[in-house]
């Protein structure tokens, strides 16, 4: 089977799959720069990294933590190769290269994830691929495997009820700060992670660099998106109850997922580098960000009429004379990153923004920012139900309300754990929130423009408080 | 050495608990035999074909012991007499050989930590300090011993210490003042108590619910409950029953979290059972809340417990959700939930039962009826609750959900021919809930009536052993309104899925482990489709539920 059959399969087979970027502009040119045959005899296991030629601009403003402007995008594929297929595997299907079999995607194969998982556990290095063991970890490597459904930039496997396998989609050079994070707060002792397991890696351009991490399955979790929603949908049934008094009352939760915010950021800065904003970075901040809202505006004319009093926002920051502290942080912390579990909440999804390079994913921010990111959320959440159908003013007073009961007690929670309340540095947090929120418009002025108005009511809401 | 009567009819199976579905019995409110307005024995006799029908394999009793009813009966003056207005010790005997006749068994509450201040050891110890009967009590000369434990009733009583003109000392109280507790320090108490199991033993009873087990002992420095000696007071007590008595059982009332309730357990030689007291509040937040959390988080919590132990679940009882639950510890934040919910508040802080506390709602009833069915434990109904009867919040303390059992249209709802002011307590008579519409002759009647559907739950649970005595284990489920769990003893698994959410609700689960099963709903016996290696997916109607029999594959052999 030569590169060439395989790069024309991929070329159709790649932009129809969930975690590849910018679906609307497919893949132009396809280039397997590493193929790896990981297990020679039927199955074949094959190993490649997959460049391809992605040079329409990714975003349509620049984003905060802009991609690093390369044309050129390199995926991780595992494939599998059968003479014949059976048939629990002809969903995976990528297609056939004649005179060899069947071509499929490795990850629904059970027999070829149990390969996979048993050189986890042992260690091994295949091929020049290093499969490694975290210290202490047990595995079963019997377990059977599941790919679960929903995820966006990644694929999970789920190994019986024990370990959850992520397969890093978009590969840069380096350590995924997924990894770094997660195995430093494991080591920490942190309850609101969940556990390292293992890793795979390899050179990549010279570069060690993760291509898989196998982490504790939160087996009973439910992620904090669908937990939220719960607690909304059974308020708007309650149309007459106050947010406060309805049953599925959501603040206390949103309260512990303060603490367990605040108890990650600690750990992160206690355990990670750290460092200081002093008023240059901040000018350099608000600049940002301020370029920001200026090419969101020219696209979206529904936000020139807040543009001003944004802009004063963050002209204000740029002047902000006050050092702010800096840290690692979560870099993309929403409701949908985190699960309950049945003894509490866990973070999950440390790697920042998949394709950017991972000096910008491990650069220091402001925990604000993750703050922000996180009360943004809960704006989202209050009026999600409400986003296709305009409801009654009623439900709009109570989404309102239900989002800033939320937002509140998720502040509270963090104060108490961290010693500080997050709404103290009030400036810092609402400049985050607003460039979060511009960005959002955006978003939803081209993907869904029924929904501008959760982005542009919040920006008003921000603007008045 | 005391010998067990013989007794033929009494089924015989060691574990008999561990299956049971169990029935709390008011006998005051079940049904009046002589007409003179309060329940008895002999009414509760008459009414066993009824509890055979339902299902019910065991019957607890509130105290029956004489008493002058300044606690419910817990204050008791002669253990070895029956309250007469409830009957005689004849009564008592019949009752327990007609139940035993049936398959049936009686238990009934006992209190060993305390008697009433009316009781003749009380009377003699106060009066005579170096009689028989002078170290009975916990006495001091002053009020500041075991300040380390807390006040139950801290609504009417200061202090767990109370002066006692007669003897011019200080007794020692944990419940009200007109309980003192009993010194079980004293050989001569421990002896005493023995003697009053004994006697109930030989006469049939099947066991005893142990009330207020946690305070047998004090100890200076302690917050005097749990206390090692306690439990080994109990051991002694259950080796007494294991070999005497064998397959009789023991029911803690310790009304704490379950990682401290499972001391009460042992080494599966102290108590049988004990009742799981959280998870009761916790069903009713989780159904509030629209999602599982409240429950997950319970049993994950729960200890395991040894094979010959099991829990003893409700969903309500003839005591208000006590506030002895309160606890600041720090892993457990379920009042301050609780708290901030006023409805809840409102409603369950109050004394309601079952249907009240649902808005009447039958899917809910059913719902909550299908849980406590199918979680780890042997469910106990509380009477009336199969019918789904009402309350009188009208009446103080805890007699609103204390009325008399509502059997037909007739006078008095059927309970008793007496004029009905003569009444212990009035029947239930308001539009919804009033006996005339909603009485256990009107749902015999009518097949889809509450009752009859609770009926054929219950014989549906004890078709299948694994309700009793399976391993639980919950399902990571994609919808966090869905509660699903598998209980699985040996090759009988049933799978049940739970919609808390009142609105109707998609699950997948994850039943790799069962590939190839067919799942078999159990009410209707269809089949469903086989299990693949993706995830399963269900749709339940708001409050809906399933469960199914998860068969072994054929080719399982």
């Amino acid at each position: 089977m030569t590169n060439g059959h395989l790069e024309d399969l991929l070329r159709d087979w790649l932009p129809r799959q969930r975690w590849f970027a910018g679906k609307d502009r497919g893949a132009g040119s396809v280039r397997i720069v590493s193929r790896r045959e990981l297990h020679d005899t039927e199955p074949v296991l094959l190993h490649l990294l997959v460049e391809v030629d992605q040079s329409t601009p990714v975003a349509p403003v620049p984003t905060l933590d802009s991609p690093s402007g390369s044309k050129f995008v390199t995926y991780q594929v595992l494939l599998g190769v059968r003479s014949e297929l059976p048939a629990q595997l002809e969903h995976a299907v990528v297609g056939s290269v004649e005179g060899l079999g069947v071509v499929y995607e490795a990850t629904h194969d059970h027999e070829l994830m149990q390969r996979v998982l048993s050189w986890v556990h042992d260690d091994a290095e295949v091929e020049g691929i290093f499969f490694r063991r975290e210290p202490g970890a047990e595995l079963d490597v019997a377990a059977a495997s599941l790919v679960l459904g929903g995820e966006q930039s990644n694929t999970s496997v789920v190994f019986g009820e024990q370990s959850i396998f992520k397969l890093f989609r978009i590969i840069v050079p380096g350590t995924n700060p997924d990894l770094e994070i997660t195995r430093a707060l494991t080591e920490a002792g942190n309850q609101h992670v969940a556990a390292v397991h293992g890793w795979i890696e390899a050179d990549v351009d010279g570069t060690r660099s993760t291509l898989g991490l196998l982490q504790e399955f939160l087996r009973s979790g439910t992620d904090g998106w669908a937990l939220a929603l719960t607690s909304v949908r059974d308020l708007f049934a309650e149309g007459d109850l106050h947010a406060e008094e309805v049953g599925g009352d959501f603040a206390a939760e949103s309260e512990r997922l303060g603490m367990a915010t605040a108890d990650v950021h600690t750990a992160m800065a206690q355990t990670l580098a750290t460092g200081t904003a002093d008023k240059a970075v901040m000018a350099d901040l608000a600049s940002a960000m301020q370029t920001r809202l200026d090419a969101a505006t020219a696209s979206v004319p529904s936000l020139a009429a807040h543009a001003p009093a944004i802009s004063a926002v963050f002209e204000r920051l740029s002047r902000r004379g006050e050092p702010a502290a800096l840290q690692r942080v979560h870099g993309d912390y929403h409701l949908g990153q985190v699960m309950r579990t049945d003894s509490g909440w866990v973070l999950l999804d440390f790697e920042g923004e998949p394709g950017a390079p991972i000096e910008a994913r491990a650069a220091l921010s402001s925990p604000l920012r993750d703050i922000a990111g996180m009360l943004r959320s809960f704006d989202y959440a209050s009026h999600y139900l409400l986003a296709d159908h305009a409801g009654p003013a009623q439900l709009e007073y109570r989404a309102t309300e239900w989002a800033e009961r939320n937002r509140d007690a998720f502040c509270v929670g963090y104060a108490k754990a961290a010693g500080r309340d997050p709404r103290e540095d009030d400036l810092l947090l609402r400049a985050f929130e607003l460039d979060k929120a511009v960005y959002e418009v955006v978003y939803e002025a081209r993907n869904r423009p029924d929904w501008v108005r959760i982005p542009l009511g919040s920006i008003e809401r921000l603007l008045a408080a | 050495m005391t010998v067990p009567m013989s007794e033929p009819e009494r089924p015989t199976d060691p574990q008999w608990y561990k299956r049971a579905v169990f029935y709390e019995v008011l006998v005051r409110g079940f049904s009046d035999s002589n007409g003179d307005g309060t329940g008895d024995i002999k009414g509760l006799t008459s009414r066993l074909d009824y509890l055979q029908w339902l299902g019910i394999d065991c019957v607890w009793l509130l105290p029956i012991y004489q008493s002058p009813l300044r606690d419910g009966g817990y204050d008791i003056s002669d253990y070895f007499t029956i309250l007469p207005e409830f009957g005689d010790l004849g009564d008592f005997v019949e009752l327990v050989d007609e139940a035993h006749k049936r398959g049936m068994r009686v238990v009934a509450d006992l209190v060993m930590n305390h008697t009433s201040d009316q009781h003749p050891w009380f009377q003699a110890s106060r009066e005579d300090p170096s009689g028989p009967y002078g170290d009975y009590y916990v006495w001091a000369d002053n009020d500041i011993g075991y300040r380390d434990a807390r006040i139950i009733f801290v609504d009417t009583e200061k202090s767990n210490w109370s002066f006692d003109p007669v003897r011019g000392q200080y007794y020692w109280h944990r419940f009200f003042a007109h309980q003192p507790d009993l010194n079980f320090e004293n050989p001569a108490v421990q002896e005493a108590m023995l003697a009053v199991l004994r006697f109930w033993l030989d006469l049939g009873i099947d066991g005893f619910r142990l009330d207020a087990v946690p305070y047998l002992f004090e100890e200076e420095g302690t917050n005097c409950e749990n206390l090692p000696r306690t439990h080994e007071y109990l051991k002694r007590v259950r080796k007494e029953i294991d070999d005497l008595y064998p397959d009789r059982v023991l029911l803690a009332e310790a009304n704490q979290w379950p990682a401290d309730v499972v001391q009460y357990f042992a080494d599966g030689d102290e108590c049988h059972m004990a009742f799981h007291f959280p998870l009761m509040p916790r069903i009713f937040m989780s159904v509030r809340r629209e999602q599982r959390y409240p429950i997950s988080e319970i049993l994950a919590q729960t200890p395991d417990i040894p094979d010959s132990c099991q829990w003893g679940i409700f969903l309500r009882n003839h005591d208000e959700l006590t506030l002895e639950m309160v606890t600041d510890d720090e892993r457990d934040y379920m009042w301050a939930e609780y708290a901030k919910d006023p409805r809840m508040k409102a409603n369950i802080g109050i004394r309601r039962r079952l249907a009240p506390l649902l808005d009447n709602s039958r899917d809910q009833m059913e719902l909550f009826t299908a849980l406590l069915l199918s979680l780890p434990g042997s469910p106990v109904l509380y009477y009336g609750d199969e019918i789904g009867m009402g309350d009188n919040i009208w009446l103080g303390d805890r007699d609103g959900v204390r009325t008399p059992m509502q059997w037909t249209p007739d006078r008095n709802a059927g309970f008793s021919n007496c004029d009905p002011g003569r009444l212990y307590l009035p029947v239930i008579m308001d539009p919804l809930y009033g006996y005339q519409g909603l009485n256990v002759e009107a749902q015999m009647r009518t097949s889809t009536s509450l009752l009859h559907w609770t009926r054929r739950m219950i014989e549906t649970r004890k078709r299948h052993p694994t309700f009793g005595t399976g391993t639980f284990s919950e399902l990571g489920a994609s919808n966090p309104s869905v509660l699903a769990f598998v209980r699985e003893f040996g090759d009988d698994r049933v799978l049940c899925v739970n919609n808390l959410s009142r609105f109707p609700q998609p699950v997948e689960l994850d039943l790799r482990r069962y590939e190839g099963v067919v799942p078999v709903e159990m009410l209707g016996g269809v089949h469903f489709p086989p299990i693949g290696e993706l995830p399963y997916l269900l749709t339940l109607p708001g409050h809906g539920f399933y469960w199914f029999t998860l068969p072994a594959r054929r080719d399982d052999g």
